[in-house]
């Protein structure tokens, strides 16, 4: 599971464990400039997710990596869909993050506050 | 937008699902955090939505309105479903809901305080007082009990 914290003017997030091998992914570090919002949103997992590359999808078990829809990329790391938060992006490589966290709602708030 | 206005007018913020947006509104998923950035950013401008939509033309109203009965009876029929919920639920945790919501409550005193001809402090009481009987939802009683008191006071 990803770990969201700030740091300084930067939303960081740290990809754990075999995750990190699923996604092709260490961390992503993104100034909060560019963080337009975050969402907690267990629907979106059940949503079309694009073609993956890189990355690994077993339906129903984990959906992590980069994945491409619509002429954007979005970055997965979901396992339990009912704990997914969004986190939309500007001027960035991924249009959005999709990251599953322990609490949806302290992540959001800690994201949102960042922001205000 | 004045779907979204219903849909958080009509629950609590956290009733409201990112589901329940794609649904009503019929925009895309992606779509919705392209243009809004989160659920928060889209609950913002429909609030704002809220405020120009039901209660900038109540303010305009209230400044026509001379007979404190008939001012009341204008807050307690508003549709101000978004604004009492904002109020209770979102501003103590929000700061940009908390300052909408207090901006457009002052606006609701003074334009009573003109209308009427009442101290601010008074103004302040009767908004209080409306918004009151409009949660209790016995509007009539109410306000013809208020007005009457009232009347030596404008």
């Amino acid at each position: 599971m990803p770990l969201i914290r700030i740091d300084g003017d930067d939303l960081v997030v740290v990809i754990e464990g075999l995750d990190k091998l699923w996604s092709f992914k260490g961390s992503l570090t993104i100034p909060l400039a560019n963080v337009r919002g975050a969402t907690a949103d267990p629907g979106i997992a059940s949503e079309p997710k694009g073609i993956r590359a890189p990355g690994s999808r077993v339906p129903g078990v984990i959906t992590a990596g980069t994945f491409h829809q619509d002429g954007e990329k979005v970055f997965w790391d979901v396992r339990d869909p009912s704990k997914a938060v969004v986190i939309e992006l500007a001027d960035e490589r991924y249009a959005r993050l999709v990251l599953q966290v322990d609490d949806p709602r302290a992540t959001v708030a800690l994201v949102e506050n960042a922001l205000a | 937008m004045r779907a979204a206005v219903g849909l958080f007018g009509g629950r609590a913020y956290d009733g409201v699902s990112v589901d329940d947006l794609v649904t009503h509104l019929g925009v895309h998923r992606n779509s919705l955090y392209k243009t809004f950035g989160s659920k928060r950013g889209l609950y913002l401008i429909a609030l704002r939505r809220h405020l120009a939509d039901d209660v900038r033309p109540l303010l305009d109203a209230l400044a026509g309105e001379s007979d404190a009965a008939a001012a009341l009876r204008l807050i307690t029929s508003a549709d101000l479903g978004l604004l009492l919920l904002a109020a209770i639920e979102r501003a103590p945790v929000d700061e940009e809901v908390a300052s909408e919501v207090t901006a457009a409550l002052t606006a609701v005193d003074q334009a009573i305080a003109d209308a009427l001809g009442v101290p601010a402090d008074m103004a302040t009481a009767l908004t209080a007082a409306a918004l009151g009987i409009l949660l209790r939802g016995n509007p009539d009683n109410a306000v013809n009990a208020l007005a009457q008191r009232l009347v030596p006071l404008t």
